[in-house]
């Protein structure tokens, strides 16, 4: 018989790509994203006993692992209010270290640079969550959710255009 | 661009995650969870060898200068103070422990912010400021009055000890508020990110 701790283990093991991806749209150094992603997971696990909606398991990680990392955030001091994205970025200084497709960079890059609010909302369109999962795991009205969706990706496109890059 | 492409270069990233094994992940949680305890019984333990320590010497104090009334109600007064904040730091430890990560982003903020405002900025929040100085007295009396082998009133009465009490009382107090305020600035921080960040939230609902 499969004890509770197997059964998280599983749902985490298939669901750990979005911590990854949680992680870094938030932590630029591999140490951090390493607390972090360790910290999601216990967050995960002291949560998981109240879980009733089995059904909804990824919109329940999205939930701890972007709390998990605002509030690791908070705790370092490193939230920055950004209303638009700068007029250039360090191309990604940031995850430099990881094995990523050049594009990919540019794209994580550009979500980096993204207000803490927005980081989120983009990451799980990219993800291809409706509107109604995306207002329901940010706490934020659909319409709300439209407006945010739509002006990140203006600002994402304008900086991912591979003109601005001289190519 | 179109919009989907920002979609398709994602879900490249999606293929180039390195992931970990389940055993992996096991050792992670049983590595977290252990310095978890670990912590939050290192806390538990000094705030209770504290409180304890604190008791038992008012106590036993208290036990040999049984004919000395205004010693005694000194001590009682202590005694009563440390035990209720023993126990209310405890139940702060748990509640602490029991903070849920799992509700929606803003709902989450709200949660935190409650929690900090109220510790804060709540009714009570101010109480430090004379409760404090308080308890310095109280236990520089009780200790300056045992450890000077005569009688609370007698001791009062006597300037050289009036004098050591009063240096005692202000470094004492000194440090007090030294550590209280850091850490109240550091929380204040804390709670000025998570307003902004809900600011962030509902300024965008109200703007539409």
């Amino acid at each position: 018989m499969k004890s509770i701790k197997d059964d998280f283990l599983e749902i985490l093991s298939n669901y750990q790509g979005i911590l990854h991806k949680v992680n870094l749209i938030y932590f630029k150094n591999a140490s951090d994203r390493e607390d972090n992603f360790q910290e999601i997971i216990y967050q995960l696990w002291k949560s998981f006993p109240g879980l009733k909606n089995k059904s909804s398991i990824g919109s329940w990680i999205y939930a701890v692992s972007i709390n998990t990392s605002i509030s690791k955030l908070k705790k370092e001091s490193r939230i920055e209010y950004r209303e638009n994205l700068p007029e250039s970025f360090d191309k990604i200084d940031i995850i430099e270290e990881l094995s990523l497709s050049e594009v990919s960079k540019m794209l994580l890059g550009a979500i980096y640079n993204l207000n803490e609010i927005d980081k989120p909302i983009m990451l799980l369109y990219l993800e291809e969550k409706s509107y109604d999962e995306i207002a329901q795991i940010i706490g934020i009205s659909k319409s709300n959710v439209g407006v945010r969706i739509n002006r990140a990706k203006e600002l994402l496109k304008q900086n991912l255009n591979p003109l601005n890059y001289g190519k | 661009m179109e919009n989907n492409e920002l979609q398709k270069i994602w879900k490249n990233i999606d293929s180039e995650i390195d992931l970990k094994t389940t055993g992996q992940l096991n050792q992670l949680l049983d590595n977290k969870i252990r310095k978890t305890i670990n912590k939050f019984f290192f806390i538990l333990s000094i705030d209770i060898i504290v409180s304890f320590g604190l008791i038992v010497f008012l106590i036993v104090t208290a036990l040999n200068r049984q004919d000395d009334i205004f010693y005694l109600i000194n001590n009682s007064i202590l005694i009563l103070i440390t035990f209720s904040a023993l126990i209310i730091s405890l139940f702060s430890l748990n509640k602490l422990n029991r903070n849920r990560c799992s509700l929606s982003l803003k709902d989450w903020l709200e949660q935190r912010i409650n929690l900090l405002s109220k510790w804060l900025l709540g009714k009570y929040s101010k109480l430090y400021i004379v409760i404090i100085p308080i308890l310095l007295v109280m236990i520089n009396i009780s200790i300056h009055v045992y450890y000077e082998y005569k009688p609370f009133v007698e001791v009062m009465k006597s300037e050289e000890s009036i004098i050591g009490l009063i240096v005692g009382f202000l470094v004492g107090l000194f440090v007090s508020y030294f550590a209280i305020n850091k850490i109240r600035k550091y929380q204040i921080k804390n709670l000025e990110f998570l307003k902004e960040l809900h600011t962030q939230l509902t300024f965008n609902s109200e703007s539409i």
